[in-house]
């Protein structure tokens, strides 16, 4: 028997059908349903176009992919033989404005999701402003996001060649506060030790000297045994290159090379539920995406640790996303510190758009992992956009035998609740699933 | 009693939540409004219980294009609307989808519309009610929605252009506090993207003279907007959005098909010749020399 339950609050909504055996879920599969055809809104519009377009796939990983988008266009440049140049700072600035993005995306999840959901499974109440912690710490890294790209979301200030802000030091001075602000507000509210002494860290036992909502938030989940399940893979594929990340998948134990060109998509398993999501596979394998993946592929001591003595479990998942936010908190810094004004914002193309045909590929790391663009240019003018997601990825539907990351994390839950935590432990994204 | 909120989504990216998160004043509207039911925020009721079409509103807000045959926790969405839209005092359209069918009209054109008009034609479910508002903007500016919620639980009058949007908020044009309106009087245009100088609206496709929206008196984010950082406006705000090559001023003869609003073309072509016959250093340099 099949029990349907629609999962909410994941920008947008998706259908899990459970199956039980001896009271434990033994399969589960998840549909995507609502579609807006966004690659066939892209199709023969001018390619400066997908700059514009592409950015509202997504409410929340929108500047994701302007990245994506641009690094497409700049790509099919450079396989027409016009490798653009992009000034350090123009790359600087947009590594930054990535991370920002990032970081309002953990902040919202760990305190409009996983919080609230936690304190729901393990029955302690939190009062409803609990949750607008996220949204002020949110708030203030798109600020400084904003600074750089004019607003978000759905800013289009990256273009091929660079990007369209010329900021003064006034503006990094002023980032620069901003970030000390969100910083010293993460130590207080989240942490509760300084952000030097959290990232050194390289145990769980040594979490017990952080105290604020962290704390907490280790507590449940162990209290919900969280450590315990959602077991899934273990196999990790970064595809986006960044300071925080390269490229690399991880499997028994070891790091190993990546081709992109080896990603592959198939259609979802279904019953009798329509979906619109297509799986996205490595060499016709699932892989995790995602901060474990970025922490695994780096090798960050603490996150390595707990994987040490929880695996994958969805305990070892929260955690790696949580200490995603401080890492990359200590990468904008770095980065605003290291531009250099003086160097120029963007740098013509060589060569005119509109006189521009073939292939390209623009791959960066989103929230939840590597998000692919793949265009085809003729003289300008988009003949095929092809968007692989992240969540594509993680929350892919496979049959019982081959079940995608996510459907293999539930497996073996107890109940519907719990198996539910563990599935948004993955940071579920509908509209960025479906597209 | 408080005011009863309800936010629903019809064919959206979410992108109009999210900027509404940016709010700063966000514990003052949760502490005014009870929110039934919200994508994101905590609220009374899940969707799935909303969907039962049991309970009533008093402020309908609405993101997203709409299209009656959409279904949402497998409820039908045309069915959602109507109930909750007859019964609420306001329906507001929250972003350009909601207003004018905006980008997500393009997924299919012909049954998909905003909730009151098809880009400028009145059409949709409440084409011609006085209860809807437009919030147009891809996405909706948080203050936008802030100054309009609060002018409702003030019980003020909000007043209303002829494509529904509150006149105090879109009777600006994006033009309007432009840091580089100076440019655009003495017709200096920015060569290139990537400087504080010129303006965009000769070559880069600038829409801010031609669009209704106070994205450059109350900034983005509290810090900046498009112009400010170099984009071009796109015309988000306006029922043609999105328009086709969004990053190129179209041109006749060189001369910009569109001037700025409520200017006969005579009248902009003779100020521009006068202005462009000039030669002025100071706005050919760059802004800070040292900082070239």
């Amino acid at each position: 028997m099949i029990t349907r339950k629609w999962i909410e609050r994941i920008e947008g909504e998706a259908s899990i059908g459970f199956e039980f055996e001896e009271n434990k879920v033994s399969f589960a599969s998840i549909a995507f349903p609502h579609f807006r055809g966004m690659e066939a809104i892209l199709y023969s519009k001018p390619a400066m176009d997908a700059l514009v377009i592409t950015p509202r796939v997504c409410g929340i990983c929108g500047h994701s992919h302007l990245f994506a988008a641009v690094r497409a266009i700049e790509s099919v440049y450079a396989n027409s033989g016009f490798r653009l140049e992009i000034s350090p700072k123009a790359q600087g600035i947009r590594e930054l404005t990535l991370s920002l993005e990032l970081i309002q995306n953990h902040f919202k999840w760990l305190y409009l999701v996983i919080y609230p959901e936690l304190s729901h499974l393990v029955k302690r109440p939190i009062a409803d402003s609990f949750r607008l912690k996220g949204a002020y710490a949110a708030s203030i890294a798109t600020k400084v996001l904003a600074i750089f790209a004019g607003q978000w979301p759905h800013s289009s200030y990256m273009i091929p060649g660079g990007v369209t802000c010329d900021p003064t030091y006034v503006d990094t001075v002023r980032a620069m506060g901003l970030l000390d602000e969100l910083i010293r507000w993460f130590e207080k509210e989240v942490i509760g030790i300084s952000m030097e002494e959290y990232l050194s860290i390289s145990s769980a036992k040594a979490l017990s000297r952080a105290s604020g909502d962290m704390r907490d938030i280790d507590k449940m989940l162990r209290t919900a045994n969280m450590h315990k399940q959602g077991f899934s893979y273990d196999r990790y594929c970064v595809l986006g290159e960044h300071g925080f990340s390269k490229p690399a998948k991880f499997l028994n134990r070891r790091t190993a090379k990546v081709n992109a060109k080896l990603v592959t998509l198939e259609n979802p398993y279904t019953v009798d539920e329509k979906t619109y999501a297509k799986n996205a596979l490595y060499q016709n394998t699932s892989y995790e995406t995602g901060p474990l993946a970025r922490a695994m592929t780096n090798g960050v001591p603490f996150v390595k640790h707990l994987h040490r003595s929880f695996r994958d479990s969805t305990y070892t998942r929260v955690m790696a996303r949580s200490y995603e936010i401080p890492l990359l908190l200590e990468h904008c810094k770095t980065l605003v510190h290291s531009l250099h004004l003086d160097e120029p914002s963007f740098i013509e193309p060589p060569k005119k758009i509109t006189s521009l045909s073939g292939e390209g590929v623009g791959i960066v790391e989103a929230p939840r992992g590597p998000l692919m663009h793949k265009v085809t240019l003729n003289k300008g003018i988009i003949d095929n956009y092809t968007l692989i997601t992240p969540t594509q990825w993680n929350l892919s539907c496979g049959s019982p035998q081959t079940p995608g990351p996510a459907q293999k994390a539930m497996i073996g839950a107890d109940s519907i609740e719990t198996a539910t935590f563990t599935f948004r432990a993955f940071d579920v994204c509908s509209v960025c699933t479906t597209h | 009693m408080k005011p009863r909120l309800l936010w629903l989504q019809g064919v959206t990216c979410n992108g109009n939540t999210h900027s509404f998160l940016n709010y700063p004043h966000l514990s003052y509207l949760l502490e005014t409004f009870e929110f039934l039911y919200h994508p994101i925020l905590p609220s009374t009721y899940t969707l799935e219980e909303i969907s039962t079409c049991e309970y009533e509103c008093d402020i309908l807000v609405f993101e997203g294009a709409y299209d009656p045959r959409m279904e949402r926790v497998g409820m039908n969405l045309e069915r959602v609307v109507h109930h909750y839209g007859n019964h609420a005092q306001y329906v507001i359209a929250a972003g350009s989808c909601a207003s004018f069918g905006g980008m997500f009209k393009h997924t299919d054109p012909e049954h998909i519309t905003g909730l009151g008009f098809d880009e400028k034609e009145p059409k949709g479910p409440f084409a011609h009610s006085t209860k809807l508002i437009n919030l147009s903007g891809c996405p909706i500016h948080p203050e936008w929605m802030g100054y309009t919620l609060r002018m409702i639980a003030d019980n003020k009058p909000i007043a209303i252009d002829e494509l529904h949007r509150p006149k105090e908020l879109y009777a600006y044009l994006a033009h309007h506090g432009c840091t580089r309106n100076e440019y655009f009087e003495w017709k200096v245009d920015s060569d290139h993207f990537g400087t504080k100088e010129g303006c965009l609206f000769y070559k880069q496709g600038c829409r801010g003279p031609m669009t209704h929206a106070s994205c450059n008196k109350i900034l983005w984010n509290d810090v900046s907007s498009k112009t400010r950082a170099g984009s071009p406006c796109f015309g988000c705000t306006e029922p043609d959005f999105p328009r086709t090559n969004m990053f190129e001023t179209k041109t006749n003869m060189s001369i910009p098909q569109d001037v700025p609003v409520g200017i006969s073309k005579r009248s902009y072509l003779t100020m521009a010749g006068i202005a462009k016959s000039f030669h002025i250093p100071r706005l050919e340099k760059r802004l800070i020399d040292d900082n070239a």
